[in-house]
């Protein structure tokens, strides 16, 4: 799946966790410097967000009419 | 990466738990007490023993869990970490704990120092908890309507409590006070500015998660808590200004925004992903009902004033937004959130070895307690109309659905516990 933000997109939003934490991670090993992947969810993953920061990662999120929160990740 | 899935700083399973396993012990009471009491008790809203009942509800179920889960998700759902979550649990508990029994025995008894000192000590508590989640919360930005939702709630809840006090004192001091109109304003900051406040916050977040339906939309999401805690503060205005329209006015747009909200999630549920209608999906469709037909009581009871002097019209608004609405939506997540907090910590602490979330709390042993809790809301109702048959087997079933879910928890925890000491064996 692709979206306009990146073409490396993990939509976890019908998934249970903690399967959107395993497959972020699993997807941002897969990346390359620079490289973005988007995060797809109906909350805010603020776990998530702490594993981010302490690995060096930048992230940025934006929450849409629908309700879902576009979490934009980078390192 | 499996290291990183392990939670550090996450609360100790003891925090959150104690609460958990407290709180239906005080909803057990509250049905033992109608047995105990009988018809008379639901003579009106002032009889000292729904006083009391209502307080073991409110306060010793309703309170306890909501405090104690907000202990454990503050971090995963604000970001906020509580400094020492574990002794901010133990006070928390304990000064709850007491407090409820004392305003709950003044209450019964009519003694004014256990209402005053049940009524300060429950104050104290409940304002040491605003202190340290108030310090924990501060420079965090409302990023989600979630955050935005707790903050207001928050809010409420220092509300409830001022005019809970009050009311309390009052009572045990023998003040002048305007009661009916202060206890409706009371309940109207309790359950509207910080229940209900505090229930959306959370919906925004469990509904997709637990029941994997559509998320919700997002300004209105933004627009409710502060709708809500805006139309509390008219209300309190309208209150000060002796304007009974206004109150009316207020509580209309109150129960408006309420089954609006009750409406849309009914609307996602309708679109949910999983098919099963498990325990949790079938408590918040009973609290979704019954919210809805508790509203629309007081949508009519303000546009018909004389519907509001009618006895029973309390005490039916009661039951069903105490016992329909806010205990189901209660117990309906405590069926997800006990289970995957012992997965979680087994998970970390067996080294992603924990056992299936159905084999720590069985999905038929939620099912059955549902059905007990919803032929309790079925009696309770029923005893308005024919309190001299069924006050009784109604006090009963409150006791055994509340015991039941006790039994439920425990089990879980048990199982947790088990689990844990043969990881340790092994």
């Amino acid at each position: 799946m692709s979206h306009p933000k990146s073409k490396h997109v993990v939509d976890a939003r019908y998934m249970e966790p903690p399967e959107p934490f395993v497959q972020t991670m699993e997807m941002l090993d897969t990346l390359n410097p620079g490289e973005p992947m988007l995060l797809l969810l109906f909350r805010e993953p603020h776990p998530l967000y702490k594993v981010l920061r302490q690995n060096g990662y930048t992230y940025e999120t934006e929450l849409v009419a629908d309700g879902t929160f576009e979490i934009l990740i980078w390192r | 990466m499996q290291a990183l899935l392990s939670f550090d700083k996450a609360p100790p399973f003891a925090a959150p738990l104690r609460f958990f396993l407290t709180a239906p012990l005080f909803a057990l009471v509250a049905g033992v007490l109608l047995v105990a009491v009988g018809p008379d008790m639901l003579a009106s809203r002032w009889s000292p023993g729904l006083l009391a009942a209502t307080h073991l509800i409110t306060v010793g179920f309703m309170l306890q869990v909501m405090l104690g889960a907000l202990i454990q998700i503050l971090p995963v759902v604000a970001g906020a970490n509580l400094n020492n979550p574990l002794a901010v649990a133990r006070w928390l508990h304990g000064g709850l704990s007491i407090g409820t029994l004392l305003l709950a025995a003044g209450f019964l008894l009519g003694q004014p120092g256990l209402l005053g000192s049940g009524a300060l000590l429950l104050g104290a508590s409940v304002s040491a908890f605003l202190v340290v989640t108030g310090r924990a919360l501060y420079g965090v930005p409302s990023t989600s309507p979630t955050i935005r939702g707790l903050k207001f709630a928050l809010f409420g809840l220092a509300g409830a409590v001022v005019l809970g006090i009050v009311l309390a004192l009052a009572l045990a001091q023998g003040w002048a006070v305007p009661r009916p109109a202060l206890t409706d304003l009371h309940a109207a900051w309790a359950l509207g500015g910080w229940a209900g406040i505090l229930l959306a916050a959370m919906a925004y977040v469990v509904v997709p998660m637990f029941q994997l339906t559509p998320g919700y939309p997002a300004q209105p999401s933004w627009w409710l808590p502060r709708v809500t805690l805006g139309l509390v503060l008219a209300w309190t205005l309208a209150l000060l200004l002796d304007s009974p329209p206004a109150v009316r006015l207020a509580q209309a747009l109150m129960a408006l925004a309420g089954i609006a909200f009750a409406a849309l999630t009914l609307r996602l549920q309708a679109q949910r992903r999983r098919a099963r209608a498990d325990a949790t999906y079938r408590y918040w469709q009973l609290g979704l009902y019954s919210t809805i037909f508790g509203l629309f009581l007081l949508l009519t009871a303000t546009a018909w004033p004389a519907l509001a002097e009618w006895p029973g019209y309390s005490l039916l608004l009661g039951v069903l937004l105490l016992v329909g609405a806010f205990m189901s939506f209660i117990v309906g997540m405590l069926y997800k959130i006990v289970p995957f907090l012992a997965w979680l910590h087994l998970q970390n602490a067996c080294g992603g070895q924990a056992p299936n979330m159905n084999r720590l709390l069985p999905e038929t042993a939620m099912q059955r307690q549902f059905k007990a809790h919803a032929l309790a809301l079925a009696l309770l109702l029923a005893a308005l109309v024919w309190p001299e048959w069924l006050a009784r087997p109604a006090g009963a079933a409150l006791a055994l659905a509340s015991g039941w879910l006790l039994y439920n928890l425990s089990g879980a925890v048990g199982r947790y516990r088990r689990h844990l000491s043969e990881k340790v064996v092994a």
